[in-house]
C-alpha cells in the first residue's frame, strides 16, 4: 500500500502554557489508507485532529498537506487543500436542512473573474503572502456576490450543480428521505452520517473522523464499519479515525497509532498494538498487568511534566 | 421562466407598480413623508438583519453608518445645488444627481463598514458590538464638531428631491438583495456561520471574509437609507443619529425575528407607525390641552410603551414575531422561492 502521500505530520506538537497537549506526533496518510488513532481520555487525540485541520497552530514540527507546509494556515484554507473532518460532539448547522448542510460544504470551485489556478500561480510565484493574489481573491468574491444578487444564468446553473452534488452525497449516505428536514430533528445516527456527508461535500482527499461511532448501537456500528470502507474505495480517500470502540478500530484500521498523555506510545498493525504492554497499561492500568503476570513498563512521560 | 429573465423581471414589475403608486399617492405630502420615514426604517432593519440575523453577529451602530450616508449625500447635494447637467431637463438632472449622491453615501458607509468590520470581525464574540457602538458615537461626535457639516445645527436646505418612488424602490432593492443572498450559496454560508462558526470554518467557509462582506453590504444600505433620509427631512443634525436610533433598529430586527426579512419589514413598519397611531388615538380620545403639548406627551410615553410591548413580545415569543420564517415560504408555488435554498 503506497498511494500518493496526502497528509503528513512531522514531529508536530503543541503546548498550552506549560502543558504539552501533544508532543512529537508523526503521521502519514496516503491515498487508500485507513488508519486509526486511539488512546485513553485526554490523550490528545482531538488535539491532534485540531492541529492537522488548522484549528490550532502547532508550536513544534510541521503539518504538510499534499507536500505543502500548512502551519498557520486557516482551517478553511486547509480544508480547501483536501482535508475534511467530522466532530466528536456533532456540530451540524442545526437550523439548516440536511440538504443545505451538505450544500454549505459543496462550495463552488468556479471563480468568476480569475480562476483558482491562476490565483494559486500568482501566490506560488511570489512565495507566500501576495497582495496581488489577495486583491484577485477579493475581486472574485465580490463579483460572485453580485452574480448571486443579479441571479445571472451562470450562477443559477452553478447552484443547480451544487444541489445535484449535495443530493448525490445524501443518497450515498442513505439520507435522501431527510433532504428537507432540519438537521436538529434527525435521529442521532443519521446526524452522524449527515456530518460525514457534509465533510464529503468539500471534495476531500483525506477524511478525519472524530469518534464516528460514539453513541451508536452495535448494529449501527457494524453498518458504519462497512460504510467507512466503502467510502474509502468509492472516493479513493485516505481516512483517519479516532475511536474509543476497540472492536471497530481493530476491525477496520490497517494501522493504529496509540496516544497517551500527548505522546505516541505505540504504532502498527492492530494485532501488534493490541498486545503491546504499554497500550494495555495505558488502557487498563499496571495493576492489570501485574495480575496477569506481565512486565510493567517504565513510566511514560506525562503531560503534567513541566516543560523545561 | 427563462434563466436570464428570473433576474430582472421582479425589478421591472416593482418599477411599474411603484410608478403607478407614485402617480396616485405622490400628491399627498403627509402620506409621502410618513411612507418615507417607514421606508427608511425598513431599509435599516432589513440591512441590519443581514448581519445580526443571518450571520449571527451583533452590530449596534447602524445609525452611525446611516449618518455617514446622510451627511455624505446631503453635503454632496448641497454642493451640487446650483449645478445642472447640461442637455437634461431640470427635474431629470436633479434626479440623476440625487441618485449619484445616494450611491456615494452608500459607498462611503460601505467603506466605513469595511474599516470597522475587518479588525473586529476576525474575532468571535461581542467585539463587534463594542466596536460598532463606539463607531456610532465617534461619527456623531465628529460631525458635531466639523464646520463643514454644520456642527450641532446640522445641514439644512438640502434639495428635497426624494420621492415615494425613490424610497420604496430602495426598499424593494434591499429586500431583493437580502432574499437573493439568503437563497444563494453565500447566504447558506452566512447561515452556517450563525449556526456554528467552527464547523463552518472547517467546511471551507472563509468565515472572516463572509462576515466582512455581509457587514459591508449591510453598511452600504444603511448609507443609502441615510442618503434618502437627508433628502426628505428639512434638516439633518447629529441628534437624528444617536445611539437610540441604532437601538431602535436592533429592536426592529429582534422583534421581527432574527434572520427573518419579513419580520424585519413588519416590525419596522409597525414600530415606526406606532407613535403616529398613538398620536391619532390620543386626539380621538379628546387629547389634552393643545396640539403641541399633546405631541410632546405622546412622545414622552412612546418609549415606555415601546419597552412594555417589547417585554411582552420577548416573554411570549422569544424568537421574535416570525422566528426565521419568511412570508414567501407560504406563498403559492408559482412564486420562485429563495429561502435558505428551497429552490
Amino acid at each position: 500500500m503506497s498511494g500518493e502521500l496526502l497528509l503528513e505530520a512531522v514531529q508536530a506538537g503543541i503546548e498550552f502554557g506549560g502543558l504539552r497537549a501533544l508532543h512529537g506526533f508523526d503521521l502519514e496518510i496516503r491515498r487508500g489508507d485507513l488508519k486509526g488513532l486511539i488512546g485513553p481520555n485526554g490523550a490528545g487525540k482531538t488535539t491532534a485532529f485540531n492541529l492537522l485541520t488548522g484549528v490550532y497552530v502547532p508550536t513544534h514540527g510541521e503539518i504538510r498537506v499534499g507536500g505543502e507546509r500548512v502551519n498557520g494556515r486557516k482551517p478553511h484554507q486547509i480544508n480547501r487543500l483536501g482535508l475534511a473532518r467530522t466532530f466528536q460532539n456533532i456540530r451540524l448547522f442545526r437550523g439548516l436542512t440536511a440538504l443545505d448542510n451538505v450544500r454549505v460544504a459543496c462550495l463552488s470551485d468556479e471563480r468568476p473573474v480569475f480562476s483558482r489556478e491562476r490565483i494559486d500561480g500568482v501566490r506560488r510565484r511570489s512565495s507566500g503572502r501576495s497582495p496581488v493574489a489577495q486583491v484577485m481573491d477579493a475581486l472574485n468574491n465580490y463579483v460572485d456576490w453580485w452574480r448571486a444578487i443579479l441571479l445571472t444564468p451562470g450562477f443559477q446553473a452553478e447552484e443547480d450543480e451544487l444541489t445535484r452534488r449535495a443530493e448525490e452525497l445524501l443518497k450515498v449516505m442513505g439520507l435522501s428521505h431527510r433532504r428537507d428536514e432540519e438537521a436538529r430533528n434527525l435521529p442521532y445516527g443519521e446526524q452522524r452520517r449527515l456530518e460525514i456527508a457534509r465533510a464529503l461535500g468539500t471534495r476531500p482527499k483525506v477524511l478525519l473522523l472524530d469518534e464516528p461511532a460514539a453513541g451508536m448501537n452495535t448494529r449501527e456500528k457494524g453498518d458504519l464499519m462497512v460504510l467507512i470502507r466503502q467510502l474509502r474505495d468509492q472516493f479513493s480517500l485516505g481516512i483517519l479515525v479516532i475511536e474509543h470502540d476497540m472492536k471497530l478500530v481493530m476491525g477496520i484500521c490497517e494501522d493504529i497509532t496509540v496516544l497517551d498523555h500527548g505522546v505516541t506510545i505505540a504504532r502498527g498493525v492492530p494485532e501488534r498494538v493490541r498486545q503491546d504492554p504499554k497500550v494495555i497499561e495505558a488502557y487498563l492500568g499496571d495493576s492489570y498487568l501485574a495480575s496477569q503476570g506481565l512486565p510493567v513498563p517504565p513510566q511514560a512521560p506525562t503531560s503534567e511534566t513541566p516543560v523545561t | 421562466m427563462p434563466a436570464f429573465l428570473r433576474g430582472v423581471v421582479p425589478v421591472l414589475i416593482a418599477i411599474a407598480v411603484l410608478a403607478v403608486l407614485q402617480l396616485v399617492l405622490g400628491g399627498l405630502p403627509f402620506f409621502v413623508y410618513i411612507a418615507s420615514i417607514v421606508g427608511v426604517n425598513v431599509i435599516l432593519a432589513v440591512s441590519l438583519n443581514i448581519v445580526n440575523g443571518m450571520t449571527g453577529q451583533f452590530s449596534i451602530g447602524h445609525a452611525g453608518f446611516m449618518a455617514v450616508g446622510a451627511y455624505t449625500a446631503g453635503k454632496l447635494s448641497l454642493l451640487l445645488k446650483d449645478v445642472a447637467i447640461s442637455g437634461l431637463p431640470g427635474v431629470v438632472s436633479d434626479q440623476v444627481q440625487f441618485l449619484g449622491t445616494l450611491i456615494a453615501g452608500g459607498i462611503a458607509a460601505a467603506i466605513c463598514g469595511f474599516l470597522v468590520g475587518l479588525p473586529s470581525l476576525r474575532l468571535r464574540g461581542d467585539y463587534l458590538a463594542i466596536v460598532t457602538l463606539g463607531f456610532g458615537e465617534i461619527i456623531r461626535v465628529v460631525v458635531q464638531n466639523l464646520e463643514v457639516f454644520g456642527r450641532a445645527l446640522g445641514l439644512s436646505g438640502i434639495p428635497q428631491t426624494s420621492s415615494f418612488f425613490a424610497v420604496w424602490f430602495c426598499v424593494f432593492l434591499v429586500v431583493l438583495v437580502a432574499r437573493r443572498i439568503v437563497g444563494s450559496t453565500h447566504g447558506r454560508s452566512l447561515w452556517a456561520i450563525r449556526e456554528d462558526e467552527v464547523a463552518a470554518e472547517a467546511m471551507g467557509v472563509d468565515t472572516t471574509g463572509y462576515k466582512v462582506r455581509a457587514f459591508v453590504i449591510s453598511s452600504f444600505f444603511a448609507g443609502v437609507a441615510g442618503g434618502l433620509f437627508a433628502h426628505f427631512v428639512p434638516i439633518i443634525n447629529p441628534g437624528s443619529f444617536t445611539f437610540v436610533k441604532s437601538i431602535e433598529v436592533v429592536v426592529m430586527v429582534v422583534a421581527g425575528g432574527l434572520g427573518s426579512t419579513t419580520g424585519a419589514i413588519v416590525a419596522a413598519v409597525v414600530l415606526t407607525l406606532l407613535p403616529e397611531a398613538l398620536r391619532t388615538l390620543f386626539l380621538q380620545l379628546g387629547g389634552l390641552d393643545t396640539g403641541a403639548s399633546l405631541a410632546q406627551k405622546v412622545d414622552q410615553i412612546r418609549m415606555p410603551i415601546y419597552g412594555i410591548l417589547l417585554v411582552i413580545l420577548m416573554l411570549v415569543r422569544p424568537q421574535g414575531l416570525f422566528g426565521t420564517r419568511e412570508i414567501w415560504d407560504v406563498l403559492p408555488r408559482w412564486i420562485p422561492r429563495a429561502r435558505k435554498g428551497i429552490t
